[in-house]
């Protein structure tokens, strides 16, 4: 054990010669650091957004095909124009649904079925710009909106909490409850507290609502709870008060499809399975057709399309951090076995007086090693120190440019092919497309605050890393520096 | 305690040999002077005896054992203790911390090393005060003295030192010399010393020349 003594007091006199080499290897583990903090952050940020994204599949009818068929059909439109009527899209038999809920691995699945309604015994919260109003005809939809969209949205769904908008927190509950399975068969709702405030209602009260397909149907429903939302949309679509995301009333399925009419009794626009395992949508999929789901009329959508998006520019930095570890790991290598080679070549006399005591060269070997050891703890401390601040630094750098690219792809994807990525891109949605529709507008800036999201901070864990790279570091340069030991012979050092 | 067999040995071509075939003994509790021109062979003799070099011919043994067969590092560091001309201390250490270094790496049997140490340092007038500066701070006699006692502190039976008053003036050198004698006639260890200078040799119990490549018996 003599040569940890001697590797103690060799660091504390010769202290000039510690003071550099604890500079040189803290710059060293700095940049380690730094790449093994935003890898670790960028690892956590994919873990989240897979979370947050969740394993889902959503069913829902085949919108390719709906449209395909009202391009067919649009030469027996008498006006020339499309009718509205023929993207009415048919809805999800309740029964097919069912069939695919009892399948393996399904964790939970949520029925979707959304309608506008007129507000009956209440105000829809409207936008005050009444000039507006006019505009909305020339606008996309404006036809539909004139004939179908009502005052309010009534997003229907066998249970709230499972709901992306909850789940992802755009959307939270500040009063009373949210509905689940056992509000199916009732007519309770939660509603915005923008709604309630301006209607004056709070849990316990009734509102009414009428089908805006047929004016005598009128539903009165009951507040259960009361919830807020975060969710921002476009201007032009706030003039439409249905797209107002105040006015979204959320209420069993059933409710829903009563406000619709009879025809969609026994039917959802969508369905979202939750998969116990991530791993398992693509194979989820492969079942549900080989048990015969009908794919012209059905499609099967996972979420991957949006948790790539999310991944894309999070692998890319830490791809990034990787390589910066490793290549300042090598150059931390080569940088340090010079020093030390520089350092064994300087001390080569103290060596032969220690071989000619009849000490081993390994002992020498590691008497060099713990005084690395040594300054490894230090230059660990240091640069765990500021190791957060350039972790900070850099991260911030690449994340600004890695999502200023992903926000102009995210866009890039709502113009594609036939604009299904805009369903796509949010499938809980459904109801006639008006909620996805709505969605859309959010879900660009919505990708690029998720990856802002970068959490630097430096754990335990990363230390021991960091410790790890610093010993394996230490550990081959001194074996690189060893080979000029071992080569050494006492005689020709020590008599001249 | 020490035989030389048929030794030789020539840095680059056999025909530029250092020595005829040596065949020498050294005893235990000897003081023994090798005297000789420079670059007649006494150092090369001497880091060979020392375990520093092997020999090209013959064989060094030590208590009837090749030191070959114990093995350089190991026969350094159990039998022999070398004393250079240029002191060959560690130099980021005291001077008594070098002794309970040099202690330690070859496993005295000495309980207390460090009393041990001071107090053999004491006797060759290094105070403990001195003991306790660094060794670069002493002065060439007393960092001297400081590695004869290193050798002296040592469990090794035999000591080699090549010129070890050669940077000293006359006085410290008689000192030096004196204590080799101790060591040889106290602690009954075989003492080689090589010198060049007469008054040296003079005290010493064996005196060996290195002349036209033999070992001549002075005295
Ligand atoms: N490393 C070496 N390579 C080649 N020749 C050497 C080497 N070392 C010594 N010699 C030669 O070997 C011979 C003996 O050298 P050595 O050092 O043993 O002499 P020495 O008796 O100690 O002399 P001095 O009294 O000057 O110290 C000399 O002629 C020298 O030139
Ligand atoms: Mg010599």
């Amino acid at each position: 054990m003599n040569f940890i003594k001697r590797a103690y007091k060799s660091t504390k006199v010769k202290m000039g010669r510690t003071v550099l080499l604890t500079l040189v290897f803290s710059a060293i583990l700095i940049f380690i650091l730094a790449g093994l903090i935003i890898q670790n952050a960028s690892l956590k940020a994919i873990e989240n957004a897979s979370k947050s994204t969740g394993a889902t599949v959503t069913l829902s009818t085949n919108i390719r095909n709906a449209f395909d068929r009202s391009d067919n059909s649009e030469s027996d439109s008498e006006e020339g124009r499309p009718d509205p009527g023929s993207f009415q899209i048919s809805p999800v038999e309740l029964a097919i649904a069912e069939e695919l809920a009892s399948m393996d691995n399904v964790a939970s699945y949520n029925y979707i079925s959304s309608t506008s309604a007129n507000a009956e015994s209440f105000d829809a919260i409207t936008s005050t710009d009444e000039s507006s109003s006019e505009n909305s005809n020339s606008m996309p939809g404006g036809r539909m909106a004139g004939m179908l969209l009502g005052d309010v949205t009534i997003s229907g769904t066998s249970a709230t909490d499972t709901l992306s908008a909850f789940t992802d927190g755009t959307n939270k509950l500040i009063e009373g409850v949210g509905l689940t399975d056992e509000d199916i068969d009732t007519n309770n709702v939660v509603i915005e507290t923008n709604l309630a405030e301006a209607n004056d209602l709070s849990v316990g009260d009734t509102i009414e609502v009428t089908s805006t397909s047929d004016e005598e149907s009128t539903i009165e429903l009951t507040i259960v709870g009361i919830y807020e939302s975060s969710a921002t949309v476009d201007s032009r679509m706030m003039q439409m008060s249905t797209l107002n995301p105040a006015n979204t009333i959320y209420a069993s399925y059933k409710v829903a499809n009563t406000l619709k009419g009879e025809d969609y009794e026994n039917t959802v626009d969508s369905v979202v399975y939750t998969l116990e395992d991530p791993g398992q949508l693509q194979q989820f999929v492969q079942d549900a057709e080989a048990a015969g789901l009908d794919t012209d009329a059905y499609m099967l959508q996972t979420n991957d399309q949006m948790y790539q998006q999310m991944l894309q520019p999070l692998e890319n930095v830490g791809d990034f951090a990787e390589k910066i570890v490793l290549l300042v790991s090598v150059a931390g290598v080569v940088i340090l076995s010079l020093i030390v080679i520089l350092m064994v070549r300087e001390r080569k006399h103290e060596i032969g007086v220690l071989l000619s005591l009849g000490e081993k060269r390994s002992k020498v070997i590691s008497q060099f090693f713990v005084e690395m050891l040594i300054v490894l703890i230090v230059a660990i401390g240091i640069a765990g120190v500021s190791g957060k601040y350039v972790g900070n630094v850099i991260g911030e750098q690449l994340l600004a440019q890695e999502t200023s690219t992903t926000s102009e792809v995210a866009a890039m994807d709502g113009n594609g092919p036939g604009g299904a990525a805009a369903f796509g891109g949010r499938p809980q949605g459904g109801g006639g497309g008006f909620q996805s529709f709505r969605n859309f507008g959010a879900s660009s800036s919505e990708v690029a605050t998720q990856i802002k999201d970068l959490d630097i901070t430096i754990s335990l864990e990363e230390l021991v890393k960091l410790g790890g790279f610093g010993l394996g570091i230490a550990f081959i340069s001194i074996i690189i520096a060893s080979i000029g030991v071992m080569r050494m012979q006492p005689k020709k050092i020590l008599i001249s | 305690m020490l035989e030389i067999k048929d030794l030789n040995y020539w840095y680059t071509n056999k025909e530029d040999a250092l020595y005829n075939d040596v065949n020498l003994t050294f005893e235990a509790g000897r003081l023994y002077a090798i005297l000789g021109s420079s670059g007649s062979g006494k150092t090369t003799f001497l880091s060979l005896i020392a375990g520093l070099d092997v020999p090209k011919k013959g064989d060094v043994v030590y208590d009837g054992k090749s030191i070959r067969k114990i093995g350089m590092t190991q026969y350094r560091n159990r039998c022999v203790s070398i004393v250079f001309q240029s002191y060959n201390l560690l130099p980021y250490m005291s001077a008594l911390e070098n002794i309970v270094s040099a202690m330690e790496i070859t496993h005295s049997k000495q309980k207390d090393r460090r009393a041990y140490a001071l107090a053999m340092l004491e006797k060759v007038g290094i105070t403990k005060e001195l003991a306790l500066k660094n060794v670069q701070h002493l002065s060439g006699g007393q960092q001297q003295r400081v590695a004869i006692v290193r050798a002296m502190c040592c469990d090794a039976q035999l000591v080699v030192a090549d010129e070890p008053t050669g940077n000293l003036d006359e006085q410290n050198s008689r000192e030096i010399i004196l204590l080799f004698k101790r060591l040889a006639h106290e602690q009954q260890k075989c003492v080689i010393v090589i010198t060049h200078e007469k008054d040296i040799a003079k005290e010493c119990d064996t005196i060996l020349q290195l002349k036209n490549k033999t070992f001549q018996l002075v005295k």
